[in-house]
């Protein structure tokens, strides 16, 4: 690949306290790729996605978007925040708004989009992750897995760069993971640069073209998905896996 | 009762005034409270310093001393609009310290998670605060808010001190010139308060209750 | 409404330490005047001049915050003018020394409630005589007479009454003399808890006159006379009385003798030559007082 990294993370450092969450993280994720980061809770994957479109700050090292560097608070940073979607394990949509409010937020008010371009375009992705029907209720009426579909339109709306997604169905309750995941999926297959932090194996090895394995805060391994669950090298991930694929 | 009769006009001349200091007051309070509470809570360091030391400072004094500091320090230093503008002004800022730690911890009440989808989909500082986080704090704190107003009512008392004829101006002429009719006097500016009170609180009970959706 | 009545007082008592002072000129001196005090004074049993008497002591109310008539400077021990004089000439006649008499600072609101609730013995703070107050409480005399006057500025326009149409007129909220003149010369009132702060008020521009008794404000005019000036002839009639609880009517008979007595013997005069003629009123016809009931 010679074209610009979509998303290139260099040295990155990061501290809560004493705890140090980030260590060396080298990383660059190129245009219609999808990395999906796996590896055991507290390992990091969690702040890795958040820190690139600086939800969290880093103390060291750089990241960049598309070729241009993180700008720190205020309105570049809010203008490329606006160019990457994210979705929260906690779906968060906007609890006053309207599903589709909640889908034409961004457009009208950060992208100064009409109201009634931004509502037509909300309308076919709400019909694209099949809850153009609820358009009209509030998020509380609606359930997690309509919701976190909700949530992924909400972001693609903004016409995203890169899309991430912080354990999108951690929160769901089993019968509606591959509801999200198929979303996911379709996503992924229409050419979506994604990282996805997932516990979810199986759309790692299906939709993944690459995993990431992180560990006490440092990525340990990265390979195709094949390779990876076929034949990985370190011990850490060797274990992680033997412990989620017991069962 | 002929004492309220024979002078509702004076008693009702003074609730007039009493309503034109709470609403004055209120809403130099509601606009410097929402300033100082979204200060309190911005990105920027030094507006949330600022913000701190304006509600620590104006919070921690008694009300009476603020009104004689703008009674007497303001002419004192050449400014002196007049007993209206100086009383509500003191008042105003009073109540907006309160006010302003209501709507904080009415903002506070609303999960991170809002502000940070707000961001996340690029919203800056501001237009998160407009559009997402106030909003959602708006129906948390329009109980507290009614209590700091319904302070403020009691609080304007003060000014009948201060060279306003309010109701309790009113009450405290009449109380001089009808020694016999105590009771009466006490009863029906007592009942006028609490008619201003009521009225703020049918307020924000038809407030919390159009804002009452089912939002988790 | 009580504390909102006593913070303000607080408050304006430390005004006037922070404002007023060295104000306190010559005419707040204690009077040295020794009036006769009565060896062992006979009263029938079971009146409350024998209560007093026996127990040696007697709380007085009067007013602190007004010059020549009951004032109290900060830091001084006692309040001094005409109405603190009148008590002396009172338990002295009760057999009671001055230095036995507890003075209680009154303000207009709790003249009544002070006299009902036995918070005093007697008031004497520019108390006028009403009929409505005759009905919650005992009021001898009058001991003085005078009549509502407006203090302005010294360069001020306003020569009486009649110029203060729109003008802000400011006395002691819940008094009498600002309801008197807003009812009959369309004034604004404003209102504020001790004449001080009134003339404060009139002196930093914010009203435009200040108005009550005659007395008072010639007590004021006497300390600042390049600010301050009286001026009109007075618009209403004031009988200053002494106040006394109801329950003990007795008192009035008792109230009115001491006085006969006073105004007789030249204890009247020389309370008055001492507090309120040093600030430039002359001494007046004793009053003629009113029968007891």
């Amino acid at each position: 690949m010679v074209s610009t990294p979509m998303v290139a993370m260099q040295g990155v450092q990061k501290h809560f306290g004493s705890l140090h969450v980030l260590q060396d993280i080298d990383l660059e994720v190129a245009q219609g790729e999808v990395v999906v980061v796996i590896g055991p809770s507290g390992s990091g994957k969690s702040t890795l996605c958040r820190t690139i479109n600086r939800l969290e700050t880093i103390d060291e090292g750089t990241i960049s978007l598309d070729g241009q560097p993180l700008p720190a608070e205020g309105k570049p940073l809010a203008q490329l925040r606006a160019d990457v979607g994210m979705v929260f394990q906690s779906f968060n949509l906007f609890a006053h708004k309207t599903i589709l409010e909640n889908v034409t937020l961004g457009p009208i008010k950060v992208r100064g989009e009409k109201k009634a371009d931004a509502e037509a375009r909300a309308m076919e992705l709400l019909k694209r992750v099949g809850v153009d029907s609820q358009a009209q209720k509030l998020p509380a009426q609606l359930s997690g897995g309509q919701q976190q579909r909700v949530a992924i339109a909400r972001a693609l709306a903004m016409q995203p760069k890169v899309m991430l997604f912080d354990e999108p169905t951690s929160a769901l309750d089993p019968e509606m993971i591959s509801e999200v995941l198929d979303t996911m999926t379709s996503l992924a297959r229409d050419g979506m640069t994604m990282i996805v932090v997932t516990h979810e194996m199986g759309f790692a090895r299906t939709a993944a073209d690459r995993v990431v394995f992180m560990a006490d805060g440092r990525i340990v391994e990265q390979n195709t998905p094949q390779e990876f669950f076929d034949h990985p090298q370190s011990e850490r991930a060797r274990d992680f896996l033997g412990k989620i694929l017991k069962h | 009762m002929d004492v309220l009769v024979d002078n509702a006009d004076l008693i009702l001349d003074g609730f007039w005034k009493t309503l034109q200091l709470v609403l004055v007051s209120g809403a130099y309070a509601l606009v410097i409270g929402v300033l100082v509470a979204v200060a309190r809570v911005s990105p920027v360091g030094v507006l949330r310093g600022a913000a701190t030391v304006y509600v620590t400072l104006f919070r921690n004094t008694p009300l009476l001393i603020l009104i004689i500091i703008a009674y007497y320090g303001m002419p004192d230093i050449g400014i002196n609009p007049g007993f209206f503008p100086l009383i509500t002004i003191a008042m105003g800022i009073y109540t907006s310290t309160f006010i302003a730690e209501a709507l904080r911890s009415g903002i506070n009440g609303v999960p991170v998670g809002q502000a940070e989808a707000a961001r996340a989909v690029g919203m800056p500082f501001g237009m998160t605060m407009t559009q997402v986080v106030l909003p959602q704090a708006g129906r948390l704190i329009v109980p507290p808010v009614a209590s700091v107003l319904i302070a403020l009512v009691k609080n304007t008392s003060l000014a009948g001190a201060f060279g306003i004829a309010e109701a309790t101006f009113r009450m405290r002429g009449l109380l001089n010139d009808h020694a016999t009719d105590r009771w009466w006097i006490f009863f029906g500016i007592g009942l006028g308060y609490v008619v201003i009170v009521e009225v703020i609180s049918l307020i924000a009970y038809l407030i919390e209750r159009r804002w009452k959706v089912v939002t988790r | 409404m009580k504390i909102s009545t006593r913070f303000a007082a607080l408050g304006a008592a430390a005004l006037l330490t922070l404002a007023a002072c060295g104000d306190a000129g010559s005419e707040n001196e204690a009077a040295d005047n020794d009036y006769e005090v009565v060896d062992s004074p006979k009263f029938d049993d079971g009146t409350r001049m024998a209560e007093i008497a026996e127990a040696g002591k007697v709380k007085i109310g009067v007013k602190f915050d007004q010059p020549g008539i009951g004032f109290k400077a900060a830091g001084s021990d006692e309040p001094t003018g005409f109405d603190p004089e009148m008590g002396k000439i009172i338990a002295g006649q009760l057999g009671i020394e001055p230095k036995d008499i507890e003075w209680v600072e009154t303000i207009s609101d709790n003249r009544e409630p002070f006299l009902q609730n036995g918070t005093v013995d007697f008031v004497i703070a520019s108390y006028s005589i009403t009929d409505e107050r005759r009905q919650v409480v005992g009021q001898a005399g009058p001991y003085y007479l005078t009549g509502q006057q407006l203090l302005v500025a010294a360069d001020s326009d306003i020569t009486g009454p009649e110029d203060l149409k729109g003008q802000k007129v400011c006395s002691v909220t819940g008094s009498t003399p600002i309801k008197t003149i807003e009812e009959k010369y369309d004034v604004t009132p404003a209102g504020f808890d001790t004449y001080s702060e009134c003339v404060e008020q009139l002196k930093n521009g914010s009203v435009d006159a200040v108005t009550t008794d005659g007395s008072i404000l010639l007590g004021y005019a006497a300390q600042d006379p390049d600010a301050l000036k009286v001026v009109g002839e007075p618009f209403s009639e004031e009988r200053y009385g002494i106040g006394y609880s109801k329950d003990s009517p007795e008192l009035c008979t008792f109230l009115n003798d001491t006085l006969t007595k006073a105004f007789e013997d030249g204890a009247w005069e020389d309370a008055f030559d001492a507090t309120l003629g040093k600030s430039g009123n002359e001494v007046p016809e004793a009053p003629k007082l009113d029968a007891c009931a």
